[in-house]
């Protein structure tokens, strides 16, 4: 067996006995149920707790509007919890100590870190999976005749948008040795994505798009072929996170 | 006898804080070396620049002949390293722990698991199934040799490994490391000297940076600080009568002398004891104790640290 497997099924076993996997598969597969049923049953809901006399409209639910709570969901509470979860991976390792063994013995920097990113990837994808197939199965079955062009884009791109913030996490965690800075500068790089995403000239490249954007591609506000550069830019800043990472371990003082 | 280990003029700062000033030294294949020093002389600096964990500022180093490098070293495939305070995955328990090191050394899983029963044995650990996170300090310390010792190192570093211990630890670790020195050349840094004393048959003392004394054991009791014999005597006439004697006035010399005890120093003990010895018996004067005092490591460390 290679250093790799073997740093690789560590990642998994810890994930497993820090119920790190525990955790990410019931926060998500918990939206993957509330997704549907909350736009199921929001209007009943809201009609309920009406005064009386007073009376709204509100369009039936659709399946689009399923797929509105997981778009605003995943992004916004399931990613937090997978970078809270995961901000420590590289940094408590290295300020604990308990790589040294390790690399001493010849395990090579650059495998810590690819290691790393491909167990926390792999979570991440099983998690989300669970969530999207989840809000899926309730979705078809609540709004059998509902159609979602440009579902599976949408949902690439969120996926791939969580795979950038967990090679920032890495970069973060060789960076400043704790959670917190890991979490500081994915906190940043979101919150500057953000900043630019103000600029016209940027929103066309802007890695912003993935998270945000699933929903206006399902309801035909916004093209399918806006996603590209995106995707493509996102998939560099992975590349150069996780190069940057490898660059700067190599050349760390343990 | 071949050096599996020498560090030449090596040198390191932090800042413009200087930790290790133009040290040079060799370590030979299968000797037990004690790398003697107060806390802060650079000791754990100097061992982790061998690990290839620090980068030197100059100098080089190396192991069986191959010179150190940086970042990752190829060297370290002859050596396993015992950190100061090893730490390791709580939720593992120790066949676990190994097996993973194994893993990462390449190891079969044959070898994995014969190693590993036959060193958790030696360590004390064989029949423990305990998860790591509730080992006591010195059960780390005997599994973080176990780790070390994995992959039948040329060379084992073991840094200050008895120094958070209680004595029973201790005196464990030292068993352990004595074991060890039959297939092994062994580095181990501590500041307790009586450690050393039981098991290093060569020391080095560093302080400030610098290598103040090194060599075996018997070297330096033959080289530094001199033999000194103590003789207490029954009566203050019979301390005078010797002082007086012709044979013993150049001993006498310097000697401190406390109510009817004296303490001779002498260049050459064995000639000095047989000498006084035949002198007493020619004079009828008995003492009540002779005790042979060879310098002790302890007062070789605080003139090389001085």
């Amino acid at each position: 067996m290679n250093a790799f497997t073997a740093f690789f099924k560590k990642e998994l076993s810890e994930a497993a006995h820090t119920h790190k996997l525990t955790v990410m598969g019931l926060v998500f597969l918990l939206f993957g149920m509330m997704n549907p049923l909350t736009a199921k049953v929001l209007p009943d809901i809201l009609a309920g707790v009406m005064p009386d006399g007073i009376t709204i409209t509100l369009a039936t639910p659709t399946a689009l509007d399923s797929w509105a709570q997981f778009f605003k969901n995943v992004p916004q509470m399931g990613l937090i919890v997978m970078v809270l979860l995961y901000g420590g991976m590289l940094a408590n390792e290295l300020s604990r100590g308990t790589l040294t063994q390790l690399l001493t013995r010849g395990l090579p920097r650059k495998t810590v870190v690819l290691a790393k990113f491909s167990a926390a990837s792999l979570v991440w994808t099983a998690a989300y999976a669970l969530c999207f197939f989840v809000t899926y199965a309730y979705t078809v079955y609540f709004w059998p005749e509902g159609s979602t062009t440009g579902l599976p884009l949408a949902a690439f791109s969120l996926w791939v948008f969580g795979l950038m913030l967990l090679s920032t996490l890495l970069l973060g965690g060789v960076l400043f040795k704790n959670s917190y800075g890991c979490l500081l500068l994915t906190g940043g790089l979101v919150a500057l994505l953000s900043l630019l995403n103000i600029l016209p000239a940027m929103q066309a490249v802007n890695p912003m798009v993935l998270p945000s954007n699933g929903m206006a591609l399902l309801s035909g506000t916004f093209p399918a072929s806006g996603f590209v550069t995106p995707l493509l830019v996102t998939g560099a800043i992975i590349m150069s996170m996780l190069s940057g990472t490898i660059f700067l371990f190599n050349r760390k003082a343990l | 006898m071949m050096d599996i280990l020498c560090l030449e003029h090596l040198r390191k700062s932090f800042g413009d804080k200087a930790v290790i000033h133009d040290l040079s030294l060799a370590v030979p294949k299968g000797s037990v070396y004690g790398f003697l020093g107060p806390n802060g002389a650079g000791k754990t600096t100097t061992m982790k620049m061998i690990l290839g964990l620090l980068k030197a500022d100059a100098g080089t180093i190396t192991v069986c002949g191959e010179p150190v490098r940086f970042g990752e070293t190829k060297t370290n495939r002859h050596i396993g390293y015992l950190p100061d305070v090893p730490e390791f995955y709580g939720y593992m328990r120790a066949k676990e722990y190994l097996r993973l090191c194994g893993e990462i050394a390449g190891m079969s899983v044959q070898q994995i698991s014969q190693k590993s029963s036959e060193l958790l044995s030696l360590v004390g650990l064989s029949g423990n199934n305990q998860k790591i996170a509730g080992y006591s300090r010195g059960m780390k310390q005997r599994l973080g040799i176990a780790q070390a010792l994995l992959n039948d190192p040329k060379l084992l570093i073991c840094d200050e490994p008895t120094s958070a211990l209680d004595p029973v630890g201790r005196k464990e670790i030292l068993e352990i490391l004595h074991r060890a020195r039959e297939k092994t050349t062994v580095l181990f840094s501590t500041h307790i000297l009586s450690d050393a004393e039981r098991i290093c048959d060569h020391v080095a003392v560093l302080n400030e940076g610098r290598v103040t004394l090194n060599g075996t054991l018997d070297e330096l009791r033959k080289q530094h600080g001199q033999g000194r014999l103590l003789v207490e005597f029954s009566s203050q006439d019979d301390l005078d009568r010797c002082r007086q004697l012709p044979e013993l006035t150049q001993s006498f010399i310097g000697a401190q002398i406390e109510g009817y005890t004296a303490i001779l120093c002498v260049p050459d003990l064995p000639a000095a004891e047989t000498a006084l010895l035949s002198v007493l018996v020619r004079e009828s004067i008995l003492p009540n104790r002779l005790e042979n005092q060879e310098p002790t490591l302890e007062s070789l460390f605080m003139e090389a640290i001085r």
